[in-house]
């Protein structure tokens, strides 16, 4: 079946373009062609999902194989939604417009908790069952991948089945496995797809495992039940950047979506070690691809697509080892093409302002530092190597090139955080203004701070920490507001409702199904678009389950407790984050692997992986 | 420099992105062909685009123009074939002229694109829900009206326009397989102009016109100034 809207449905919506798809570059195949249908799917608005990276590499990677075709499937926005209800149209794909309930697999990018309801409502929409349990032989099987792997276990009920870490090679594992399975018959069904499925390195059933607790309700373990399933599921990792698919010709917009832009990734993995950070632990080790081959990719995506502006991104880009030689490269591969070259994320040093001044030339919009803690005590504690005078310096050269704007992050709620610490937020920004002052002589400049409350997260050293009610965020919210007295300094901060749920679902088990179940049920969806969020909704979802949200997200575990995500793993040992913590605590500093001493977190052995920095190679 | 008329189209497969989006795809078009094109000058350098007018959203055209400038003087089959090889779905290249700009010695410049454009011709298709014989007649009268006012209302402001004194030809009905078909004819002028989907919407809402309006497709046909293609004033 073919889904065709009719002009009436997509005159009625706003941006009707989310829904029409001939992209250039999207991939179209015959659908009988292949043997193997897979929809990828952000469980988000296009353009949210047409701005993830991860999806834009296995869309590529899929569709180079013959025999598999990868779709793209967004979630909804609320008005069309509403029309596919009403007229029964069923989710589809955006390349053939084949309903989804037409695929092998419907693989969900999973990036954030609060996107859980989401992918409950796209299932729903697709017309398939919620739970798996429930789901038929002809149903695709539901596959969840990205962030949230490392606590699968909130959703586990909903998924066939999940791809820890990096997928590109796996993805390609489980389409064969999946084609030979059909061949010969669908031996055993989708169970027997599954167990077979499970001897995979990286993949993780959750039907296959046994969840037990004990008389005071807390988890005790999570066991197999058949012998395919493994104890512990470490992440895939890439190796090699160089010789792994990456991106050569993805898919161009018709519309403005969020990174409306070419994105050229320079490395995976970050060991700066900050203490709260999970992409900290999760991307481990750090592996860089080669600067001749970045420049190769950097062309093939500018021909492919006629874009005038490149991200160069990563989890923190300054630190890649060759990244002025680098900009100096691809400033001369494309003189002349007026393509403009960013960076996402600045490291706080005078290196990265003249580089940032370098690669914006004239225009001068705005500085993003993040100095996460207001206080040297509270930064060494969560091992943020960062000084005031290192900021100060940063901005100041900044001011010195220019800028007039400069934003930075931080957080609030973190462990041992005092109202010191929050006053400290308003102490720095206000240092910042002075600096501006005395730099250039003259008044005039922005500072933004935006504050977030801290969740604390799985396999971080932090994971044991309870997290802040949400009257006490805030608290210190209007604590740090009133400690504000420069007018040049400007408050932002974020909805402590909705971190607080955040905070629950992050360090759940299997047992909070019932309440994202129940939440979506009745009309939780987009949560994270603040005008969406449904507090009430959330907080009565626990009521109805018998639930209490405070002991997910307030209780700080102890340390000889079983955790329901230790399962699933990026590989860093329990003991390092141990350590971690306790030096947290000591308020001292761990170095960054990349170069310095080795931390012995575990990755490398467990996963027989190495780091691959380019400066350090050619030492 | 160097200056193009394209005359491009619109087609189904991106009939519903905006005039600013097509716009985009457009530059990265001539971007992908390798084409030395001009950029405007300035801290954010765009490419030197200029369009006849915009079209509305969900409908689609076999004549929009366009107007580039090149850094180089390209024969006109390069420029041709590199943009039409660089083009996306729903977009095809029909004709490319260059256009000759008056002697230098006047002092003058070929006239803009936007100023040249004076009327578009378009087809409006719609499934009819009543008698044919009533359709006929609401358009007999709709011809015949002195005048005929619609109302424009947008976020920023709420606008009554005269239709008629737009309309160049008497509106045309035919019968278009199941389809209703009326042919516009209209107007555009420096101080505004009316929009077929909002003629159509008129004529349902003052006179009963039974169609269905919200299955309706639009088509333009043509733009033309000085009663020719706009292709052959360059």
């Amino acid at each position: 079946m073919i889904i065709n809207l009719e002009p009436e449905v997509l005159q009625a919506v706003e941006k009707p373009a989310r829904y029409t798809g001939h992209e250039l570059n999207a991939v179209h195949k015959e659908w009988d062609s292949v043997g193997c249908h897979f929809a990828l799917a952000l469980p988000d608005v296009y353009e949210v999902g047409m701005s993830n990276l991860g999806l834009k590499i296995l869309y590529e990677v899929l569709n180079r194989r013959e025999d598999t075709a990868c779709e793209r499937v967004y979630a909804p926005w609320t008005d069309m939604e509403a029309i596919m209800r009403d007229r029964n149209i069923p989710l589809f794909g955006l390349e053939s417009f084949h309903p989804i309930k037409e695929f092998d697999f419907l693989g969900f990018s999973l990036q954030y908790e609060m996107i859980y309801s989401n992918v409950l409502n796209m299932i729903d929409l697709a017309g398939l069952h919620i739970w798996s349990k429930d789901r038929a032989e002809d149903e695709p099987f539901v596959v969840g991948g990205g962030p949230c792997v490392y606590n699968t276990e909130p959703i586990a009920d909903f998924f066939d089945f999940f791809i820890v870490g990096e997928g590109e090679e796996l993805i390609c594992e489980v389409a064969e496995n999946f084609i030979q399975w059909k061949n010969a018959g669908r031996q055993g069904g989708r169970q027997g797809f599954l167990r077979q499925l499970a001897k995979l390195d990286g993949i993780y059933v959750p039907s296959l495992y046994n969840v037990t607790y004990d008389k005071k309700g807390l988890f005790k373990a999570i066991e197999p039940a058949v012998p395919e399933a493994r104890p512990v599921i470490y992440k895939r990792l890439i190796k090699d950047m160089d010789s792994v698919p990456f991106v050569e010709k993805p898919v161009l917009p018709y519309i403005g979506v969020v990174h409306d832009r070419i994105m050229l990734e320079l490395f995976r993995g970050c060991t700066r070690g900050c203490r709260f950070c999970q992409a900290g632990t999760s991307y481990r080790p750090v592996r860089e691809r080669s600067k001749d081959h970045l420049r190769e990719l950097a062309r093939k995506m500018v021909d492919a697509t006629g874009y005038n502006e490149m991200s160069l991104t990563s989890l923190s880009s300054a630190d890649y080892s060759c990244l002025g030689e680098l900009v100096d490269d691809l400033f001369k591969d494309f003189e002349g093409e007026k393509v403009s070259f960013s960076l996402p994320s600045l490291r706080i040093d005078s290196f990265s302002i003249d580089l940032a001044h370098k690669m914006q030339q004239v225009r001068k919009s705005g500085l993003t530092f993040a100095p996460e803690a207001g206080t040297q005590r509270l930064r060494d504690v969560i091992n943020k190597g960062v000084t005031e005078e290192n900021l100060l310096e940063a901005t100041s050269a900044a001011f010195k090139q220019g800028w007039k704007q400069v934003k930075l992050y931080f957080m609030m709620g973190l462990p041992t955080e005092t109202d010191e610490d929050i006053v400290g937020i308003a102490k720095l920004a206000e240092k910042v203004v002075r600096k501006y002052k005395e730099v250039t002589g003259k008044w005039g400049v922005t500072v933004n701070i935006s504050v977030s409350c801290f969740v604390p997260k799985p396999h971080t050293p932090f994971q044991w920490f309870g997290q802040l009610p949400k009257e006490e965020f805030e608290r210190r919210q209007r604590l740090l507001k009133d400690s504000i007295t420069e007018r040049a300094v400007k408050f932002g901060y974020h909805d402590a409702r909705l971190s607080v749920i955040e905070g629950a679902i992050a360090r759940g088990d299997r047992r909070l199904s019932q309440v994202i179940y129940q939440a979506w049920a009745d009309g939780a969806k987009f949560d994270g678009w603040s005008d969406l969020f449904k507090n009430e909704v959330w907080h009565e979802a626990f009521k109805k389950c018998g639930i209490d949200i405070t002991e997910y997200n307030q209780r700080t575990r102890s340390f000889d407790e079983a955790l329901p995500w230790e399962h699933t793993t990026p590989g860093v040992s329990r003991d390092f984050l141990m350590r971690e913590w306790q030096k947290a605590v000591a308020e001292t500093l761990t170095e960054d692997c990349r170069r310095g001493k080795c931390s012995a977190c575990g990755v490398c052995p467990s996963l027989k992986a190495k780091i691959v920095d380019w400066r350090r190679e050619n030492v | 420099m160097f200056k193009y008329r394209a005359k491009i189209t619109k087609g189904a497969e991106i009939r519903y992105i905006s005039h600013l989006d097509y716009a985009g795809v457009m530059e990265r078009a001539i971007r992908r062909a390798k084409l030395p094109a001009a950029y405007s000058e300035g801290f954010n350098p765009h490419l030197k685009l200029a369009f006849a007018s915009a079209l509305s959203l969900g409908v689609t055209s076999e004549a929009e123009y366009v107007d580039f400038e090149l850094t180089k003087n390209l024969c006109q089959p390069e420029v041709f074939d590199k943009l039409k090889a660089a083009l996306p779905d729903g977009v095809k290249l029909l004709k490319l002229k260059p256009v000759k700009e008056p002697k230098p010695c006047k002092g003058k410049k070929h006239k803009a694109l936007m100023a040249e454009v004076e009327e578009a011709v378009y087809e409006v298709f719609a499934p009819l829900t009543g008698d044919w014989d009533k359709a006929a007649a609401v358009i007999k009268k709709f011809n015949a009206a002195e005048s005929f006012t619609v109302h424009r209302v947008t976020p920023k402001q709420n606008k009554e326009i005269e239709v008629k004194q737009y309309m160049l030809q008497p509106v045309k009905l035919s019968m278009c397989g199941d389809l209703v078909k009326l042919d516009m004819d209209i107007a555009l002028t420096q101080s505004g102009s009316v929009k077929p989907g909002e003629v159509l919407d008129g004529l349902c809402q003052q006179y009963e016109l039974p169609v269905e309006y919200k299955r309706a497709l639009i088509h333009r046909k043509e733009m033309l100034g000085q009663g020719k293609p706009l292709i052959d004033l360059v």
